[in-house]
């Protein structure tokens, strides 16, 4: 009856703040994100400008062949503006620099080709085809993009020069050497004595599903962990976790109290950004146990923080340094090459992996034995920072 | 009703004691009260009274519980009027107290008979936070009532409050003390000690130099003076004559028989003025408080 009698008031002091609506705001905007913004699948529509240093008709020829082939299709010409710019372009090869100087300002429409995936037919690149190779230099400069001038040899062999910007990565370079270098009738034929064992199908999740458990880390029980923190320190600047002192409730029922409060908004903000996008593919009873028990581990951490300062502005420094650290696992998240053994201490790490799992409907051992692990986490936390509160009636 | 023996306190236990070794007794029913100035150890006492600080040294027993031993159950006995307001300032005036009356294990007071007491009719659905400093303090004090305590533990109850508002307050305390609570009042406040405690005790650097009933106090202390006004050739003229002295005694027969009397009171030394004899420190408090 205390319990829920505290909870009561802990949810109307809520509702009457702005913290709580703030966190239902950001979900709802987390969601607007990934269902607007985040499209399922990943594009990469690379662009190139390209001038052709060739006869008209072969040029023709060579074009109209890939639209045959089924690897591109003309669209509308393009229109673009080129500025007045200033460069210089040095020759990898040679290091002898060549300085560019345009003092026009011009409007032109080049012929436009997107090229498409060969397995999936999407859009895979889109390539503009300028009529000079000055423009071709000045769009590939101005729009920050890939140049390259096609030229025929006396054999009628076709080379390709690049003007690129300079932050490409050596893989890249490597990439665009090598895809001239051979004929695709050799690159082909050596592929097909390959022999591609598949050894299982790996679940993935899409683009847009890949940022739902980031979310539910760091908008859903991170914000419980600074939440937690502003309610304790709101009522420390009341006073009035002392005349709670002086009742027959005890302690730990305020406390828990004020983790049911975070409970209750981080289950309704997760539930707002999970649902829409997940719809009935994981696992909700493993998703909200996991959910709930994470939070509750988060927020005692709060409380175990906030026992030992007297307002906000003290505990700022360990609170920000808290919240960054927390931070870290998300690089691992989405960098995979970066996974050092001492990342997965961090509790957000298996905190974001568990949210995959479920999401995915994977491992459910993992999750289970993670929930385990943050119970008992939270309980010791909470323990602690009921201890430290008794201690600290007077702060 | 309290028992206090040896009792000391240091905040850091590093042997600089805001509490040295005090002892005292409060009866069912009295109201005590515990004097001194700011600093002087009276908070860190109610403190540990009150169980908001963890008893180092000595024995406490209050309202017969042993404070040593965690017993969340007295506070059911127990109400405590906090010096500085403390209320949820998102929750109105009746939430705050129909909340805290649910903590509690026992019989509570109706809400709105304790808002009618410290004079917040009306206020009653006002969040506590557009309340100004004096309507807090009497919610805070309406607050300490809500369990109907046996032992009442009253901080500066009267701090802020115009002299109106503080006599409602001073007259709640007298109509509870009738009733048979026993209070235990801390403030710097002589006046209020004067009109309210059956007994005070002096504290001082952490230590009690005196307990005594006020009345007593000034008997042994104070001497009896007698203030006249009386007209002399057209003129007012002021004597003050003490009323131990037999030659003195005699002189305001003199002023009787001889003039016309404007004025004539009796005087006793007040509680501060012993204070100040006792301990040789002045207390400090704020002219509101008067």
């Amino acid at each position: 009856m205390k319990l829920l009698s505290n909870y009561l008031k802990e949810m109307k002091i809520a509702a009457r703040g702005f913290y709580f609506y703030i966190e239902i705001a950001m979900a709802v905007i987390l969601l607007a994100i990934l269902l607007l913004v985040v499209s399922e699948t990943s594009t990469s529509n690379r662009k190139q400008f390209v001038y052709n240093d060739m006869p008209q008709k072969i040029a023709e020829y060579l074009k109209d062949k890939s639209i045959k082939d089924g690897d591109a299709r003309l669209t509308d010409a393009t229109e673009f503006k080129l500025k007045p710019v200033e460069f210089v372009i040095t020759n990898q090869e040679t290091g002898e620099t060549a300085a560019h100087d345009f003092d026009d300002e011009k409007i032109i429409k080049l012929e436009t080709i997107e090229t498409l995936d060969s397995s999936t037919g999407e859009l895979a690149g889109t390539t503009y085809y300028a009529e000079t190779e000055e423009d071709m230099i000045r769009l590939a400069y101005g729009e920050s993009e890939i140049g390259a001038t096609a030229a025929m040899d006396a054999r009628g062999k076709v080379s390709y020069t690049y003007y690129l910007q300079g932050y490409e990565t050596d893989k890249l370079k490597s990439l665009l050497y090598i895809s001239h270098s051979e004929s695709p009738s050799v690159i082909n034929a050596k592929k097909d004595k390959q022999v591609v064992r598949t050894l299982g199908v790996m679940k993935t999740l899409n683009n847009r599903e890949n940022l739902v458990p980031v979310f539910l880390v760091f908008a859903g029980s991170l914000m419980g962990f600074f939440i937690v923190l502003a309610y304790i320190f709101y009522d420390k600047a009341e006073g009035v976790i002392r005349a709670f002192a002086v009742t027959p409730s005890p302690i730990w029922k305020y406390l828990i109290s004020k983790i049911f409060v975070i409970l209750t908004t981080v289950v309704v903000s997760s539930s707002i950004i999970t649902i829409p996008v997940m719809k009935g593919q994981p696992n909700y009873l493993l998703f909200y146990i996991f959910l709930i028990i994470t939070t509750f581990a988060i927020a005692s951490l709060g409380l175990l923080v906030a026992s030992f300062f007297d307002s906000i502005s003290k505990a700022f420094g360990v609170m920000y340094a808290i919240m960054i650290a927390l931070l870290i696992p998300a690089f691992s998240y989405y960098i995979p090459s970066f996974d050092p053994l001492w990342l997965r201490f961090f509790p957000t790490y298996p905190m974001l992996q568990g949210f995959k799992e479920i999401l995915l409907n994977g491992d459910a051992g993992y999750v289970l034995t993670f929930s385990l692990v943050f119970l008992a986490g939270g309980l010791v936390l909470f323990v602690l920072a009921d201890k430290r509160f008794k201690k600290t009636l007077t702060v | 009703m309290i028992s206090v023996k040896n009792l000391s306190y240091s905040y850091n236990e590093d042997g600089n004691f805001a509490v040295k070794n005090i002892g005292f007794e409060v009866a069912n029913g009295e109201t005590f009260g515990f004097l001194g100035p700011s600093g002087a150890g009276k908070s860190t006492t109610q403190g540990i009274l009150t169980g908001l600080l963890k008893l180092q040294d000595g024995e406490v027993l209050v309202a017969g519980y042993d404070i040593r031993k965690v017993q969340n159950e007295r506070f059911n006995k127990i109400g405590v009027s906090f010096e500085q307001s403390n209320v949820y300032g998102k929750l109105t005036a009746k939430e705050n107290l129909e909340y805290y009356a649910k903590l509690f294990d026992v019989p509570t007071r109706d809400p709105m008979e304790l808002i009618h007491l410290v004079g917040l009719d009306g206020k009653e659905n006002v969040r506590a936070g557009e309340f100004s400093k004096g309507m807090k303090h009497r919610l805070t004090f309406a607050r300490s009532m809500i369990n109907n305590p046996e032992l009442w533990f009253l901080d500066e109850p009267t701090t802020g409050l115009d002299p109106a508002i503080a006599a409602t307050i001073k007259n709640i305390i007298r109509e509870q003390a009738a009733e048979g609570t026993t209070s235990f009042l801390t403030t710097h406040n002589m006046f209020i000690a004067d009109e309210l405690c059956d007994r005070v005790a002096f504290i001082i650097d952490g230590e009690i130099k005196l307990i005594d009933a006020p009345k007593n106090l000034k008997l042994q202390y104070g001497q009896k003076l007698v203030d006249i006004e009386y007209i002399d050739d057209s003129k007012i003229v002021k004597e003050t004559i003490k009323t131990v002295d037999a030659l003195e005694r005699k002189r305001i027969g003199e002023i009787v028989n001889n003039y016309e009397i404007q004025t004539m009171h009796s005087k006793e030394a007040t509680l501060e003025e012993i204070f100040i004899q006792v301990t040789g420190r002045e207390l400090v408090y704020n002219e509101t408080t008067k």
